[in-house]
């Protein structure tokens, strides 16, 4: 109810002054979660440059080792005594898995808050009569929010990959592990920004904001599984095919593995297939957030005069 | 809006008939939630169903034909075959579910059962239809404990079953083990505590805010801490048993929660890692070397301690969520 009262307080202490009232009232009715958007972000940047500080001695913790030392391998007793190794993978497993799963929180706050609690309550409905049209109404609904997420989970994917460093699959995970593949690429900016567009077409459509938030969590599920199923057929593999027996370095995505009765038959992504696998799925991703962007507008436009 | 109608309407139609006519209330006002739930069920319970039947025939059948079982394995047993991973998903549905039923309970519950109702105004309606608010959430607490109960007894039991027949399939495989999170919480009745709990934590949390999303993720962001806590909690929670061996580790068995060193006064110390050095196993006065650990004996143990914790604290939020209520109301209870 308070927020109801603010946003049309808003455009009464400010003369209508276009888009930049707008924009204000939107983030005035989502303040709260600005706020923990906000805070999370910091934590987020905050842990991340904690792990880059880590990430030498990390390395220093997770050397091939001898007993006693010899041949220029450091004694094993010294290198475990070193634990910010672990401290550091801990960290960065953390941090990797919640930059893959914003979209879930997105989805469904953009379902229920930013959407269908307005159309619910008849807010929308409210600043609509305030020389705000229904789509410029939408329009600043889905920017703002976009504009806020590209940044923010922008920020963290690059403070990522810095943090990272030298990518040790010990330390970080292997390339293709599900986490590690979406949030060290623009897919990490592209699950949101989906996520957003398709939380904000379930509110839309239902119009009350439990349902929705409900709906818009559930198609986030579905399109984040769907992708993880069907990554590894995002690009051509590469087949590898040998009479006697081979073994592939670890930076291979194994898909199958026939032999080695004759001969033995390897299909693979080698690591040269991020890049491709990464676009290939950011563009599907923007493709299904531009779908659900235009049907949200075009199911606005026939409910509104 | 239509759940006012629906509530009035099933009011009048039926004149107070007690608990009867509260129940069918509910019921009727929570009707997609029940479908939902009915749903859930049934996709776990498929899911392992499948998973017993056919799913563990076809992961067999391609373990053999990689000759996996033989002397001389192939390559491709290193990586699980498709036919595994089709296992092993459906197995992760039917557990994963059980894991995701209190989340999904503790949202709903703050939500669409109490915040949406304080914040419509519905249950100020309710109060006035000789209904006191202390019936009134008693009914909200009872009937879906009922179900969730049911629900979470019917995936329980066809996880325990699998469980109980694809012991040669786990063990061949290397995977999943009687005390990892999702297996020891599908196996028992802690599972099923934890849906009380979420139904519980949930209740308060729609009573705290009185309004549908705050309280929706105040009662998720409260119960993913009690169940962070008590997760690292369960090791500690029934007495360990310990191994000793001189010279090199005892084997690793169960639950293994702390491992080290022994000197020759008995205390416990961090392992130097000498691996054979007998020199600086001397200088480290290095005897021998212990484990702690749960053998799958202390399954039953640490289930009926953990759930006794987890219904202490879902009866201790029940409690508080009846007195917030009386004191809000100031009705007579």
């Amino acid at each position: 109810m308070t927020t109801a009262l603010s946003a049309t307080a808003a455009p009464a202490a400010r003369t209508p002054r276009g888009p930049r009232g707008l924009v204000w009232a939107v983030l005035r009715v989502h303040r709260t979660a600005l706020v923990f958007g906000g805070l999370a972000l910091a934590v987020a940047t905050a842990c991340l440059i904690w792990m880059y500080a880590i990430a030498d001695d990390a390395r220093r913790g997770n050397v091939p080792c001898a007993e006693p030392a010899h041949d220029g391998f450091p004694s094993c007793a010294s290198v475990e005594a070193i634990t910010v190794d672990n401290t550091y993978a801990d960290g960065i497993d953390l941090l990797t898995a919640a930059l893959s799963y914003v979209i879930f929180p997105v989805a469904a706050w953009a379902g229920g808050a930013l959407i269908a609690r307005d159309l619910e309550s008849g807010t929308a409905r409210l600043a609509w009569t305030q020389s705000v049209t229904p789509a410029r109404w939408l329009a600043a609904k889905l920017a703002v929010p976009a504009v806020l997420l590209t940044a923010a989970t922008g920020t963290v994917a690059l403070l990522g990959v810095w943090a990272r460093q030298d990518d040790d699959p010990n330390l970080v995970g292997d390339w293709y592990y599900p986490d590690v593949f979406i949030s060290t690429g623009p897919t990490a900016v592209a699950y949101p920004l989906a996520g957003l567009a398709l939380g904000a077409l379930t509110g839309l459509l239902l119009r009350r904001a439990l349902p929705a938030t409900g709906a818009g969590f559930a198609a986030a599920l579905v399109l984040y599984n769907v992708l993880e199923r069907t990554r590894e057929n995002l690009w051509p593999t590469v087949t590898r095919t040998e009479a006697g027996g081979f073994e592939l370095p670890r930076s291979a995505w194994q898909m199958s593995w026939d032999g080695p009765t004759r001969a033995t038959r390897a299909m693979y992504h080698p690591q040269s297939h991020f890049w491709p696998l990464q676009y290939v799925e950011t563009g599907i991703l923007l493709a299904v957030a531009a779908a659900a962007t235009l049907t949200a507008f075009a199911v606005l436009r026939r409910r509104t005069p | 809006m239509t759940a006012v109608t629906t509530i009035e309407t099933s009011t009048a139609a039926t004149p107070a008939r007690g608990p009867r006519g509260l129940l069918w209330a509910m019921l009727r006002l929570h009707r997609w939630a029940l479908w939902f739930w009915v749903l859930l069920v049934a996709v776990g319970a498929g899911a392992l169903l499948w998973a017993y039947g056919p799913g563990a025939d076809a992961a067999w059948s391609e373990y053999r034909t990689l000759h996996c079982d033989t002397n001389d394995p192939g390559l491709g047993c290193d990586a699980l075959g498709p036919a595994y991973n089709m296992y092993d998903t459906a197995v992760g549905i039917g557990a994963g579910l059980l894991g995701l039923a209190p989340f999904l309970t503790a949202a709903w519950a703050g939500a669409a059962l109490i915040g949406r109702e304080l914040e419509g105004g519905t249950a100020q309606l309710a109060w006035t239809q000789s209904v006191t608010p202390a019936r009134w959430l008693a009914a909200k607490l009872a009937v879906p404990a009922a179900l969730l109960t049911t629900g979470m007894l019917v995936l329980t039991l066809l996880h325990r079953t699998l469980w109980s027949a694809d012991g040669q399939l786990r063990a061949a495989m290397g995977s999943r083990s009687w005390y990892q999170g999702t297996a020891f919480e599908a196996n028992g009745i802690v599972g099923i505590s934890y849906a009380l709990l979420g139904l519980a934590v949930g209740v308060l949390a729609g009573l705290l805010q009185r309004r549908a999303l705050p309280a929706l993720g105040l009662a998720v962001v409260g119960l993913a801490l009690i169940t962070t806590v008590l997760g690292t909690l369960r090791p500690y929670l029934w007495p360990l048993e310990t191994l000793t061996n001189k010279h090199e580790y005892p084997p690793y068995i169960g639950m293994v929660v702390d491992e080290g060193a022994l000197t020759s006064t008995g205390a416990r110390v961090g392992d130097p890692i000498c691996v054979d050095d007998t020199k600086c196993l001397a200088d480290h006065d290095i005897v021998g070397f212990y484990r702690d650990y749960h053998p799958s004996s202390h399954f039953w143990p640490l289930q009926l301690v953990e759930t006794g914790i987890v219904l202490a604290v879902a009866a201790l939020t029940v409690v508080i969520a009846f007195r917030l209520l009386k004191r809000r109301t100031g009705a007579a209870v």
